[in-house]
């Protein structure tokens, strides 16, 4: 750690951390309620553990991302952050509103959660991820904001790199996208419409940018590589990103009322889509290999190789497998969106953001990388996180394919529970899976405790 | 055959690009909304509809269901469910669901609407129905 | 794009431009191959429709827009000949004159569309007019985006920044421009002529 004020990263990816332990100990649940249909019924019914799963999500990525920006932007720019204060302020603002929210989710029916938080104001509530009552989605407006400014000003009195901007328009774009949800019109279609323009833009468009700048920083760091090949490679890798991702929200255009071209653009820009992401796994591979250092934090290393190879299978590969029009027409809205999303959000940010935790904390904790005994822990960890993740989408995927055959394509479609009903067995097989995702998960955690003899940080 | 590789030509496309395509993508949303009308009903939106997807919203049915295709994949699509139950089957089931559950199976909670919610409910579930989505789903199931 | 890898003052094989412009150029080449292929194979399902719409197509009008487009592409090869001759004026003259030649491109193009959207033509109409107007405004986009671009080289030009020595700005703006001219030359026959 070169600037005091990085320290302001280390509570954001603590609890980072805490935050998807929760995810996945509500994923587990959700996975029971599939095949035991009232596991806790009526206290914990499905959806509200769907909100809690989803939003433990998107804010603990929020947490690593800021975390990350807090410890990366005064060593790219070479001062100290603008307001170290600010920021631990806004931490304990934006856990306290998360933590709050999802009490308010468990303990209160959500009519009555919308009725208290003004909801009647201006309508936002009731939509798949931006499920947050009002004062929730306004303290993640100040949040963002106070955390641009801090970012921003830090960045203007310093050097500006080309990582530093990236990230920039990343996390601006993701502010500024996030202002749509906001917009709820009564008209559903119109609603759908914007409803793409926060999540969409988010995860196929700017977050895309946060990925790239975090990746480019971590390689520049561990390989010793020049710094001039790797941003030019960066800003080649988002070009192509934001070029395929945002005619790409046309893939989301296909059956929503809006007009039928959007299949056609959608599906040959969204065919484009996985050339960003494997351009984005050649570069990490390329990078580590023309590597001129030994970085003593191998584990940060192999969290870089991973969520090249895992962004490109999950987004890439599993997004292109029902992105086309004519597939998408039959798998829309089935199992085999939630395998594509599982390995997409699992590769792409969670495991970006791992590897930020990975190569910054030991740094934090004083140290140039954990000991061997810990880093083999936590190799462990992402091989079976990793893993478990591949047989989660892979039972997914096979559950789809028979619910697609089963309720969409035979010809004598059977009702949807009924299907669900024959396809247990995948869901069985994918709760397992995601018992081995929190086992490993758990090893992760234990890793941040193993001692054993470390180097010290330069 | 080496040529030139910098970095502030690949920042200039980033900009560029990006610039290009985000116009790209206004032009053909600024087309999109000259046709939804079109498409999506919106002449025939009533303060019952608006209620009913109010109502939709602040029990967050999404969470488990998907209408026209997007949301949850935990229950049957409801884009069309008044097309696969009928109003009235499918205010009664609505109605009819227990408040502890049904034993070992997927459960729906009882929500205890009074009959203008449910009447809203389905005016909306009717008027989603009614939107041009493209033939979507390719069957009554959902 | 010929002119220049033919242009015998370049002794060592050299990919003209910047590494960068060729990438972009690549993603966007492969992003008109896959429409250009997506209309293909929309037309072998309508070929009776796509025959009869296609008739209704300006074909004098598309086909001064190639010559426009050529005469284009060759101006601004002349212009980087120029350069490698160190003849500056000749450079910022023949910006202009390829500058010039899209602008004509655009005016015609102009013209056609104020037909065809006075006719009440949109994306949905029908599948062809889908084709026909998302591959020619995506273009049409282009030759903005070529022309923003030779604006760019004509201002630097007038500083004198390109010569013998550094043409790597000009190269990169040219090779995109001959892109926009390459792409229309497919365009033209594909979506006008080809039945």
């Amino acid at each position: 750690m070169q600037y005091k004020s990085q320290a302001v990263a280390k509570p954001y990816f603590i609890a980072a951390i805490g935050l998807f332990v929760g995810q996945i100990l509500f994923g587990l649940i959700l996975g029971l309620q599939y095949v035991i249909g009232d596991f806790l019924f009526p206290a914990i019914p499905f959806n509200v553990a769907r909100m809690v799963h989803t939003n433990l999500l998107i804010v603990w990525l929020l947490f690593g991302f800021m975390g990350g920006a807090y410890y990366m932007i005064p060593e790219e720019s070479e001062t100290e952050l603008f307001s170290p204060k600010l920021a631990l302020a806004m931490f304990w603002i934006f856990l306290v509103a998360g933590a709050l929210t999802i009490v308010g989710y468990l303990t209160v029916p959500y009519a009555a959660l919308a009725e208290m938080t003004g909801n009647n104001l201006i309508e936002t509530m009731g939509r798949e991820f931006l499920e947050q009552p009002l004062p929730t989605k306004l303290g993640i407006v100040v949040v963002a904001l106070a955390f641009l400014f801090n970012i921003t000003m830090t960045v203007l009195k310093g050097k500006k790199t080309s990582i530093s901007l990236v990230l920039l328009i990343g996390l601006w774009g993701l502010a500024v996208f996030f202002l749509f949800s906001f917009y709820n019109p009564v008209n559903v279609v119109l609603d759908k419409f914007f409803w793409w323009w926060t999540v969409h833009l988010w995860v196929e468009g700017v977050w895309e940018l946060i990925l790239g700048s975090f990746l480019a920083f971590v390689l520049i760091k561990t390989t010793g590589v020049d710094r001039e090949v790797i941003e030019k490679w960066l800003y080649v890798i988002v070009t192509l990103t934001l070029i395929t991702g945002i005619i790409g929200t046309g893939h989301h255009y296909f059956w929503i009322g809006t007009p039928e071209y959007w299949q056609w653009w959608g599906s040959i820009f969204s065919a484009l889509e996985p050339i960003p992401f494997f351009a984005m796994t050649v570069f990490a591979f390329n990078m580590v290999n023309r590597r001129r250092r030994e970085h003593p934090n191998k584990a940060a290393v192999l969290w870089a190789l991973g969520t090249g190879v895992m962004a490109f299978l999950g987004a890439g590969v599993w997004g292109f497998l029902h992105t086309l029009a004519p597939v998408n027409y039959y798998t829309h809205g089935t199992q085999i969106t939630a395998a594509h999303g599982h390995m997409a959000f699992y590769g792409a940010y969670a495991m970006v953001n791992l590897m930020m935790i990975s190569y910054a904390m030991p740094l934090l904790r004083g140290r140039a990388a954990n000991s061997n005994k810990s880093q083999v822990l936590e190799m462990w960890a992402f091989w079976l996180m990793t893993v478990a993740m591949v047989f989660i989408t892979l039972f997914l995927t096979a559950a789809g394919i028979l619910q697609v055959w089963l309720q969409r394509a035979s010809d004598a479609p059977l009702p949807f529970m009924v299907a669900q009903d024959k396809i247990a067995l995948f869901y069985w097989m994918r709760e397992w899976a995601g018992v081995f995702f929190l086992i490993g998960l758990v090893i992760y955690i234990v890793s941040f405790f193993v001692g054993g003899e470390e180097k010290q940080a330069v | 055959m080496s040529g030139a590789f910098t970095k502030s030509m690949a920042r200039n496309i980033f900009y560029g690009g990006t610039v290009f395509f985000f116009l790209l993508f206004l032009a053909l949303s600024f087309d999109t909304h000259s046709q939804l009308p079109k498409r999506d009903m919106r002449a025939n939106i009533t303060p019952q509809i608006a209620e009913g997807k109010k109502l939709w919203e602040v029990n967050n049915c999404i969470g488990c269901h998907t209408l026209m295709g997007e949301g949850a994949y935990f229950a049957p699509e409801l884009g069309n469910v008044v097309a696969r139950y009928g109003d009235e089957g499918t205010k009664a089931f609505i109605q009819s669901r227990p408040k502890e559950g049904i034993p070992g199976r997927r459960s729906m909670p009882q929500f205890n609407f009074t009959n203008e919610q449910l009447d809203a409910i389905v005016a909306f579930l009717k008027h989603v129905n009614s939107i041009n989505d493209a033939n979507w789903p390719p069957n009554d199931q959902g | 794009m010929n002119s220049i890898a033919a242009e015998p003052a370049v002794t060592a094989r050299r990919l003209p431009g910047d590494l960068a412009i060729w990438f972009f150029i690549l993603a966007e080449m492969l992003a008109f191959a896959v429409f250009f292929a997506a209309y293909a194979f929309a037309r072998a399902s309508h070929v009776e429709e796509f025959n009869q719409y296609q008739q209704t197509l300006d074909l004098n009008a598309g086909a001064l827009n190639t010559v426009l487009l050529i005469t284009g592409s060759w101006f601004v090869a002349l212009a980087v000949q120029a350069a490698h001759r160190d003849e500056q004026a000749d450079i910022s003259r023949n910006l202009l004159l390829g500058w010039l030649c899209g602008a004509g491109f655009l005016v015609v193009k102009c013209f056609e569309y104020a037909g065809k959207f006075g006719a009440g033509i949109t994306l949905s109409t029908n599948t062809f007019y889908m084709f026909y107007i998302s591959l020619t405004f995506f273009h049409f986009m282009h030759v903005i985006l070529g022309m923003v671009i030779l604006t760019v080289l004509w201002k630097q030009s007038r500083k004198g920044v390109y010569g013998r020595y550094d043409a790597n700005g000009l190269e990169s703006g040219a090779a995109y421009w001959h892109m926009v001219d390459l792409l229309w030359i497919v365009l033209f026959p594909l979506v006008y002529v080809m039945r």
